[in-house]
């Protein structure tokens, strides 16, 4: 395990938790164009957003995470993980980047060479995860190897283009744990997986 | 900076000169859409264009009076700002409402490639001025909805065209743009924010064009009210 790309400072100041201002859409947008913005500097590539599709998938997300909000305090910590999946899931359904031209100082072997739009969207969901979690918990999450590894990349790609649920699925997977490939996208069935686990 | 003039109610004159240099401003997009100068033979041609030149003066001329009348001499507004709660509480409420409108839309409607469709200050203020006793005792939310459906009513959106609404293609124009405004007067923001979250608030009211749309159509208040209850803190 290891710590993640260093995009944390691309994200806006605000006054507000983290948890608050992500489910503000001016806020969201700020975030999501900075970090793109920051990702491009750093493999040499020019992203456009589509800011319409991108407040589309806002909703989406808002109210998915809303409808499958846990009531037990207990499960907060994992919902926060399970949010990002949701949130890549919405953004991997609907891709609002394009890029202008593919990257020139990323590794031709590297996800960001790969697939820059996905890349650019997992490593936003991943930062203000982290972010979120550091200031709600304390806590510093940490990614997999699987990361590095273009297999798990291409294999993202194809099935999220069939099936969007499967990024929740691959974000678990690059924190570092075993998704439930069947119902990624269902908290519950991730609950009671753990459950049966223990 | 002049002196707004001594008038008892400046706000349907402004609305008179905003009329005017709306229909000054469509009028010679259509006079210019529909002359057919490149087709006539030539002296024909160079007469057509001496006059649409002179046209043109004339109507940069009057363009230009009334824009400075609007905004110089009677006083305007264009700089939205406060949020519902605030501006039902103020004396002259009603005043204060339709400014905020006026300007809050006249952003949305530039955001949504819609410059051109006019505003009628004197019909939100119209529409304040319908709201029931007990419709003003609601929550914001229901506040909000009971205001978006009167504005509608009284049609303070007016002239707006087909291509005025291609970005809300399917559906009103009016109807997603006084949605986006009443969302973002009950969006938690400081004055810094007030832009930004204008912005985010006409994407949300595109994002939600169908539903918003639907509760419109039908007259539905308490789906508005919901809508923006959902939508209104996530700003």
């Amino acid at each position: 395990m290891s710590d993640l790309p260093p995009f944390t400072g691309s994200l806006p100041p605000t006054n507000e938790p983290l948890r608050i201002a992500v489910r503000r859409l001016r806020w969201f947008r700020a975030a999501f164009d900075a970090h793109v913005a920051a990702v491009g500097d750093r493999i040499g590539c020019t992203y456009t957003v589509d800011e319409a599709k991108l407040a589309g998938i806002f909703v989406r997300w808002l109210r998915s995470v809303e409808r499958q909000k846990p009531s037990n305090a207990k499960d907060r910590h994992d919902y926060f993980e399970f949010a990002a999946g949701l949130m890549l899931r919405e953004l991997t359904a609907d891709m609002p980047l394009a890029v202008k031209s593919p990257p020139s100082k990323a590794d031709p072997g590297s996800a960001a060479a790969f697939w820059p739009e996905g890349y650019a969207c997992t490593i936003f969901c991943l930062t203000v995860h982290s972010a979120a979690l550091q200031q709600e918990f304390k806590d510093k999450p940490q990614v997999s190897p699987a990361i590095n590894d273009l297999r798990h990349w291409w294999s993202f790609k194809e099935n999220a283009q069939m099936d969007a649920s499967f990024s929740v699925g691959f974000l678990q997977l690059i924190l570092g744990h075993q998704p439930n490939w069947v119902m990624p996208d269902v908290f519950r069935a991730r609950l009671s997986e753990e459950l049966s686990d223990s | 900076m002049p002196n707004p003039l001594p008038l008892p109610d400046a706000m349907p004159l402004r609305d008179a000169l905003r009329g005017l240099r709306h229909a000054v401003r469509r009028g010679g997009e259509t006079f210019l859409d529909a002359m057919p100068v490149g087709s006539l033979p030539r002296p024909a041609a160079e007469l057509a264009e001496a006059v649409l030149r002179e046209v043109g003066e004339i109507a940069k001329g009057v363009n230009g009076v009334a824009s400075g009348l609007a905004k110089l001499a009677l006083g305007s507004s264009d700089k939205p700002s406060g949020s519902l709660h605030d501006l039902t509480r103020r004396q002259n409420a009603e005043d204060g409402f339709a400014q905020c409108i006026y300007a809050a839309l006249r952003a949305v409607l530039r955001k949504l490639n819609a410059p051109s469709a006019f505003i009628s200050e004197t019909a939100a203020r119209s529409a304040y001025l319908a709201l029931l006793p007990q419709q003003r005792l609601g929550s914001e939310a229901s506040i909000a909805a009971a205001l978006s459906l009167a504005l509608v009513d009284a049609k303070v959106l007016r002239g707006a065209t087909a291509e005025d609404a291609a970005r809300v293609a399917g559906h009103s124009l009016e109807d997603i743009a006084v949605f986006a405004v009443m969302l973002w007067l009950q969006s938690n923001r400081s004055g810094a924010e007030d832009e930004p979250a204008l912005d985010a608030a006409t994407d949300l009211a595109v994002a939600l064009a169908s539903e918003a749309g639907t509760a419109f159509r039908t007259r539905d208040a308490p789906r508005l009210e919901t809508l923006y209850a959902e939508f209104a803190p996530h700003v």
